[in-house]
C-alpha cells in the first residue's frame, strides 16, 4: 500500500517500530504441498485437507473465509474438505497463501495496521470487480489476493533498511515521479520487485506477479504495447481504484498515486469520472471497512 | 579407442564406431538433459570428381577435406566417415543456434579451392542438421540429419538445412509449433503450480572440500518431467527465461540460506542468461532475492558464459558491476567453447573459470586437449581465478585434471545433480568423521 493511514498514526510511524524482527518465509511448505497435489491429474481433496488441518489456526481461518459474505455461499462449510470443495482448488490455494501472509503480517506487533490497510484494498478490490463485472479473467477473488500481496515487499525492505520509512514518506508525497524510482534512488531495489519475487516463489499466478511488479508503472499501464498482460493491467487498476475508494471512504489520503495513475486506471476499467464517482458514493454506503 | 573403428583414409571414426559413438553420446545427452547435434555432410558433385580423376583423385579430395575439418573442428565434434563422401559430425552441448553457425563454418571450409592435378576445384557441400529430441533414438537422429542433407542437396547444395525446416514443412512444421506451445503452456503451469525446482550438483576441490554447488532447473508438470533441453529454448523464445532466471535466483538463495542456517555454509551457483543480463531490472531482482531470503551475498555465485562477459554494451557491464557490488561472486561458465578474446579476459571481474565439458570428454587420451586444458588452467590461476573442470566422469579424467592443475571438479564422478533434501543429507554425511 502506498502509505495508507492507520487511524491515529501514519503508516510511516507505525512502520518505524519493531518489525525488523519479522521474517517472511521464502515459501511456506504448505504451498508446495498444495501445489504438488494440484499438479496431479486427480488431486486428492482429502490429502489436501489433511495438510491444511495439520495447522489448526489455518483450518479455522480457511473455513471462516469460505463462510464470509465475500464469497456469498448459501451453504456453510464446517470442515476443511467442504471449504476446499466449495472454493475449488485454485481459489483455495490463493486463499491459503493470503491467510499465511496475514499470519506473517497480522500477528506481528506494529504490522497489524499495515496488514489492515492491505486487507482493505483487497476487500474493496473484490467489491469493485463485483460491481463492474469480470473481464480479462480478473475475478473478484483474484483482485482480493492481489490486494493482499501488492505491497508485501514493503515489510521486507523495512526490515533491511532503517531509512526505508523516510523513503516511503518521500515517495508518497511525490506527484510526478514513479514511486519505485524514488525507492531506487535510496535503496538497491524497490518493493514492487521484492513483492513480485516473493509472490512468484509462493506460486501465485503469473498475471498477479507481473501486476505486483508493475503496480506503480503508469507507462506499462497506459500502453498495451509495453507487453503487460490485460489481466495484470486490470488487477493494477482495480487495486488502485480500491485504494482510492478506501481513502475516500475513510477520508484519509496520504498518497499521490491516484493523481498519477487514476486516469489510466479508469481507462483500463472502462469507467469515466462520473462512473467512478458513483461507485465511490455507493462504496460509502457499503461500510466494508468495518469488516474484519 | 578401438583401432578397427578408424577409417583408414581420413583417420575419422568409421561407420560402426560412429553408430557406437552416437548411441553413447545420446545416452549422456538425455541423462544430463544437454543438447546433442548431428550434422550429416555430403560433398556436392563428388561423382564427377571420381569420373574425371579416378578413385584415387576422389580419395585425395576426401583426405584433404578431412584434414581441413580435423584442423578446424578438433575438440568441438566427434567426426566420422560413413562411406564414400559422407561424413557425420556429432557435437555435444550444441543447440540449434550454435549448430547453424557451426554448419556455416564447415561449408566455408569446404568451399576453399584446391588443386587436383592441374585443375583448380571449387568444392561445395550440403549439410543436414538435427538436434536430438527428448527420448529420440540415436538412429532416428542420424536419419533426420540425413533427410535434411538430402533436402539441402535438392535446394541446390552448398547450404545447410535444419531437420524440421525442410521446404513444405507440412505436418512436421505444424507439429513443432504445437509442441512449442505445449511446452510453453507447461512452463506457465509449472510457474503457478509449483512444478519448478532446482537440483544441485556439487563442485569438489581436489583437497576434498566442497567448493560450491551448481543449481540446475528442473520442470515437472502433470507427473511428467519436461527436460531442460526442451523448456529452455522455449523459455528463451518467449521471454519467460527472465522470470525463470529470477525464480532460480530466489530459490538458490533460499537454499543457500537454509544450508547456512543448518551449519553447512555452501556457495550456491546459479546460471544467469543473456536475457536476464540484458534486462534493465537485473540488479533490482538480484537484490530483491538477496533481501527476501536474507542470505549472505558471498554464498551466491552467478555463472555467466564468456561471451556475455565480452559484451561491451553499457547495460550488461552495468549489471555485472551491480552484481559485484551486491557482494555475489561471478564465474565464467563453459569456458573455451565461445569466442573469447584473451586480451579482455584479464578485465573480467570473475573469480572462477569453468572449463567446458567438451574438453574433458577427450581426456586423458588426447594429448593436445590435455595441453589446452593445462594452459587454460594456468591462465585462469595466473589471473587469480579458481579453475573448475565440468563434466568429469571417470577416474582417468580426474587424474589428468589433477596433473593439469585444476582446483576443483564437477561431474558424475563425484555426484549427479541431486534435490535440495538429498543435498543436505549428502553434506551431513560428508561432515561425519
Amino acid at each position: 500500500m502506498s502509505a495508507e493511514t492507520t487511524g491515529e498514526k501514519s503508516l510511516d510511524e507505525v512502520m518505524g517500530g519493531t518489525f525488523r524482527d519479522i521474517s517472511i518465509p521464502p515459501r511456506p511448505e504448505i504451498l508446495d504441498l498444495i501445489g504438488r497435489e494440484m499438479r496431479q491429474e486427480w488431486p486428492d481433496f482429502k490429502k489436501l485437507a489433511g495438510y491444511i488441518s495439520a495447522d489448526v489456526g489455518l483450518s479455522a481461518s480457511l473455513i471462516k473465509t469460505v463462510n464470509s459474505p465475500f464469497f456469498g455461499f448459501r451453504a456453510r462449510a464446517k470442515t476443511v474438505t467442504q471449504a476446499l470443495t466449495m472454493l475449488g482448488l485454485e481459489v483455495s490455494a490463493r486463499a491459503v497463501a493470503g491467510l499465511i501472509l496475514r499470519k506473517v503480517f497480522g500477528d506481528t506487533p506494529n504490522l497489524e495496521r499495515f496488514w489492515d490497510s492491505s486487507a482493505a484494498v483487497a476487500r474493496w478490490g473484490g467489491w469493485v470487480v463485483q460491481q463492474i463485472g469480470v473481464r480479462d479473467q480478473t475475478r473478484s477473488e483474484d483482485a482480493y489476493t492481489f490486494g493482499l500481496f501488492r505491497d508485501c515487499g514493503m515489510p521486507v525492505l523495512m526490515r533491511k533498511f532503517s531509512t526505508y520509512h523516510a523513503t516511503l514518506a518521500l515517495a508518497n508525497g511525490d506527484s510526478e515521479r514513479r514511486f519505485t524510482s524514488i525507492e531506487e534512488e535510496h535503496h538497491p531495489t524497490n518493493h514492487a520487485m521484492v513483492g513480485c519475487l516473493l509472490a512468484q516463489s509462493w506460486w501465485l499466478p503469473e498475471e498477479t506477479c507481473l501486476a505486483i511488479r508493475h503496480h506503480h508503472d503508469y507507462v506499462s499501464l497506459q500502453l498495451a504495447s509495453e507487453g503487460l498482460p490485460p489481466a495484470s493491467r486490470r488487477l493494477i487498476s482495480v487495486a488502485q481504484f480500491a485504494e482510492h475508494i478506501h481513502q475516500q471512504v475513510t477520508g484519509l489520503c496520504l498518497t499521490r498515486e491516484w493523481d498519477k495513475m487514476g486516469e489510466a486506471c479508469l481507462q483500463v476499467l472502462g469507467l469515466d469520472e462520473s462512473d467512478a464517482e458513483k461507485l465511490v458514493e455507493a462504496a460509502k454506503e457499503e461500510r466494508l471497512d468495518e469488516e474484519s | 579407442m578401438n583401432s578397427s573403428g578408424i577409417d583408414a583414409l581420413t583417420g575419422f571414426l568409421d561407420r560402426q564406431a560412429c553408430l557406437r559413438a552416437v548411441t553413447r553420446l545420446a545416452e549422456h545427452a538425455q541423462r544430463d538433459s544437454r543438447p546433442l547435434t548431428a550434422l550429416w555432410l555430403n560433398l556436392d558433385r563428388f561423382n564427377k570428381v571420381n569420373e574425371s580423376f579416378g578413385l584415387s583423385g576422389g580419395d585425395t579430395l576426401i583426405a584433404q577435406m578431412a584434414e581441413r575439418m580435423r584442423e578446424k573442428v578438433r575438440n568441438r565434434a566427434h567426426m566420422a566417415r560413413m562411406g564414400s563422401d559422407e561424413f557425420i559430425l556429432l557435437v555435444t552441448d550444441c543447440n540449434e543456434d550454435i549448430s547453424q553457425g557451426f554448419a556455416g563454418e564447415i561449408l566455408q571450409l569446404i568451399r576453399q579451392p584446391l588443386e587436383l592435378g592441374s585443375i583448380r576445384l571449387h568444392p561445395t557441400g550440403s549439410i543436414g542438421v538435427a538436434v536430438l529430441d527428448y527420448n529420440e533414438s540415436p538412429v532416428s537422429l542420424i536419419e533426420r540429419a540425413g533427410r535434411a542433407m538430402v533436402e539441402a542437396k535438392r535446394q541446390g547444395g552448398n547450404r545447410f538445412v535444419l531437420s524440421g525446416e525442410e521446404q513444405q514443412p507440412g505436418r512436421l512444421g505444424v507439429m513443432l509449433a504445437r509442441e512449442e506451445l505445449e511446452v510453453e503452456s507447461k512452463l506457465h503451469r509449472a510457474l503457478e503450480l509449483g512444478g519448478l525446482y532446482l537440483h544441485y550438483q556439487p563442485i569438489i576441490r581436489l583437497d576434498g572440500r566442497v567448493e560450491a554447488v551448481e543449481a540446475l532447473m528442473r520442470c515437472d508438470v502433470d507427473g511428467e518431467m519436461v527436460p531442460p533441453v526442451k523448456f529452455i529454448p522455449v523459455a528463451e523464445k518467449t521471454g519467460l527465461v527472465v522470470r525463470l532466471g529470477e525464480w532460480s535466483l530466489m530459490q538458490a538463495a533460499r537454499q543457500a540460506k537454509e544450508l547456512d542456517d543448518s551449519g553447512f555454509p555452501t556457495k550456491v551457483a546459479v546460471n544467469v542468461s543473456r536475457a536476464q543480463l540484458t534486462a534493465p531490472k537485473f540488479a533490482q531482482a538480484l537484490h530483491a532475492a538477496l533481501l527476501c531470503t536474507d542470505v549472505l551475498p558471498s554464498l551466491i555465485e552467478l555463472e555467466i558464459t564468456e561471451s556475455l562477459f565480452m559484451d561491451v554494451s553499457e547495460l550488461v557491464q552495468l549489471n555485472l558491476r551491480a552484481a559485484i557490488n551486491a557482494g555475489v561472486s561471478l564465474a565464467i561458465d563453459d569456458f573455451g567453447t565461445g569466442y573469447s578474446c584473451l586480451a579482455t579476459l584479464k578485465d573480467i571481474p570473475a573469480s572462477k573459470l569453468k572449463i567446458d565439458r567438451a574438453f574433458i570428454i577427450s581426456l586423458p587420451h588426447d594429448g593436445r586437449v590435455f595441453s589446452v586444458v593445462k594452459a587454460i588452467t594456468q591462465l585462469g590461476r595466473e589471473l587469480g581465478m579458481t579453475v573448475v573442470a565440468e563434466g568429469v566422469e571417470t577416474e582417468e579424467q580426474l587424474n589428468a585434471l589433477k596433473a593439469a592443475g585444476v582446483d576443483a571438479i564437477q561431474g558424475f564422478y563425484y555426484s549427479k545433480p541431486i534435490g535440495g533434501n538429498s543435498l543436505m543429507e549428502w553434506l551431513q554425511q560428508r561432515s561425519l568423521p
